[in-house]
């Protein structure tokens, strides 16, 4: 016998040394470094010597007054909405169409999940070429139906109208995949039920189909949300937050102020009420879907 | 019937839509200047070119696909290695207490931090480390960040296998580990192979962690290729489709073989699908 096969520990002390490697390597690459950063957040950094001082909340108080920070705020809150409402309400049609068995199904299927697979810094340079201003096939579109070309990502009015788009573009497939999944998981039952009941499909819709749905749903909107919440890609490759900061979102300026003007205090400051913002919204839906025993054994 | 058609019209649209700007940026990289500009676009370019390519060879495209390649597979050995067998334990186990279900949310509720949250920390972890402009520096950020997923994923194959199969094994004198090795483990291969391909696409993909964490071509991956091709003072179009079309392509590819268990990966396992 090797020494190997000698080895027969108790599950007793085997389920803790299994564990522990994940929960060292997580201990280390993401709570140390948080509590790291709430040091940093009560310091400011000058910029020209590198001195360090601690100021306490005065970052987070020199945020509530700034500007750009609510701008960025407001930004991201427009993106995340807009994205997230679109693309469930297009992803929930798509869903409730492919239902249905029919010719080709599954290849429109399988057609409707490519964008979603895209590299996001992919879809951005995409988007970013078909918005080309004078010769980008978008406005080409648009003149060919006698609508005048638009700025795209570059206008103030339409930038952050176009980067949604994107999200939309890239994202709805996401909504649709798993609210389709989500559908074809209810029991046939309950429709035959209603039949019988004589319900309408609005009424089927509505008692029978949306709340045993709820679990999807919840699902799919959170993983949205949270991506949205944290856009960063698609705005850094597409309009680095221009024109004038009409797209520039939280995690945006967050990366300008800590690794474009190195104020990594006042940026880790910020970047924590994203964190807050972020976990107050996914506990909501985590204690949701617990209720639902989702996300359980 | 007038359904049906209706239907079909609005598909066959949707799927335009959606497949065109695929089709679309493929199309600008072998195009000529003249011919990206040209009114009206042109779908299929009448002088079809590989030079954006071989521009972005001469850019050290080698360096970057091969930076790709090593940091996606590195991680995908260590995150599955580690991840799986915490998932096996989470799966078969109970911890004292409700401690069971609170690890397990505790590893998930890591990958919900926004990345720009820790970043900021873990640059300055890795420049305390040496690990700035390296590709370990990559492998290690990138596990991390993977570690939830592949233990939440793992551990819904791990509990779909009856336990009584291992148990029967350890009556005949198996030990646990052994049971696993020779029990559990060949059985969860498929679902261990889909989570493995979805950690290379989730790290092929990765950008704010590679933009931060490297700045060499010695030690940058594609998507930083693909975002250096748009300039302060000028956006070199072709080349940018050709670095896209190239990080895009592998990708594809690999989200394809895994369409089985895409809900299930793309719900963090919580939907079967």
């Amino acid at each position: 016998m090797t020494p190997r096969q000698k080895l027969n520990l108790p599950d007793s002390t085997l389920k803790y040394l299994l564990l522990a490697p994940t929960i060292i390597l997580l201990l280390v690459l993401t709570i140390y470094p948080l509590v790291f950063a709430v040091a940093a957040s009560l310091e400011t950094v000058d910029v020209r010597t590198g001195a360090r001082a601690f100021v306490g909340l005065g970052n987070f108080t020199q945020i509530v007054k700034d500007q750009l920070f609510w701008n960025a705020l407001k930004n991201t809150a427009i993106y995340t909405c807009a994205g997230v409402i679109v693309e469930f309400i297009l992803g929930l049609a798509l869903a409730l169409i492919l239902t249905e068995k029919f010719l080709a199904r599954n290849i429109f299927r399988t057609i409707f999940l490519t964008p979603m697979m895209l590299p996001p810094i992919v879809a951005a340079i995409i988007f970013k070429i078909i918005y080309i201003q004078q010769y980008g096939v978008a406005n080409w579109l648009l003149g060919l139906v006698g609508i005048k070309g638009m700025l795209w990502e570059a206008g103030p009015k339409t930038a952050l109208f176009s980067l949604i788009l994107v999200d939309v573009w890239e994202w709805t497939p996401f909504m649709f995949l798993i609210l389709l999944a989500g559908l074809q998981a209810i029991p046939t039952d309950p429709y035959e039920a209603a039949k019988v009941d004589g319900a309408t499909w609005f009424q089927e819709f509505r008692h029978i189909t949306f709340p045993l749905l709820t679990p999807a749903v919840l699902i799919a909107v959170l993983l949205r949300l949270m991506d949205t919440l944290r856009i960063f890609d698609q705005v850094f490759v597409m309009t680095g937050g221009g024109p004038a900061n009409a797209t520039e979102t939280l995690s945006l300026y967050v990366y300008q102020t800590g690794f474009r003007f190195f104020n990594v205090g006042y940026a880790t400051a910020m970047s924590f009420i994203l964190l807050i913002l972020t976990t107050v919204i996914s506990n909501i839906f985590i204690s949701r879907l617990r209720a639902e025993e989702v996300f359980t054994q | 019937m007038t359904w049906k058609v209706l239907r079909f019209i609005l598909l066959v649209l949707a799927a335009v839509v959606v497949i065109f700007p695929v089709v679309w940026v493929i199309s600008t990289s072998i195009k000529t200047d003249v011919d990206i500009f040209a009114v009206p676009p042109m779908l299929v370019p009448p002088h079809p070119t590989g030079s954006r390519y071989t521009e972005l060879w001469t850019y050290g495209l080698l360096s970057y696909l091969a930076n790709s390649v090593i940091v996606v597979i590195c991680t995908a050995v260590v995150t599955i290695v580690i991840g799986t067998l915490a998932a096996f334990s989470l799966a078969r186990f109970r911890l004292p207490g409700k401690w069971t279900a609170r690890v397990s949310f505790w590893i998930l509720s890591t990958r919900m931090f926004p990345p720009i949250v820790t970043v900021i920390p873990l640059f300055q972890l890795m420049r305390f480390l040496g690990l700035i402009n390296t590709r370990l520096g990559l492998v290690i950020a990138y596990t991390a960040f993977n570690i939830p997923f592949v233990v939440w994923m793992m551990r819904g194959f791990f509990v779909e296998i009856p336990r009584d199969l291992e148990e029967v094994a350890m009556v005949d004198g198996c030990s646990r580990m052994r049971a696993f090795r020779s029990i559990s483990l060949p059985l969860v291969v498929p679902g261990l192979a889909a989570t493995a391909i979805f950690t290379i696409i989730l790290s092929w993909q990765e950008f704010l962690f590679a933009l931060i964490l490297t700045q060499t071509s010695a030690s940058s991956t594609l998507p930083i290729l693909v975002s250096s091709q748009l300039t302060q003072y000028k956006i070199l179009w072709g080349q940018m489709g050709a670095a896209g079309t190239i990080t895009m392509i592998p990708v594809l590819i690999f989200a394809f073989s895994v369409q089985r268990y895409l809900v299930r990966g793309m719900s963090f396992g919580a939907i079967k699908g």
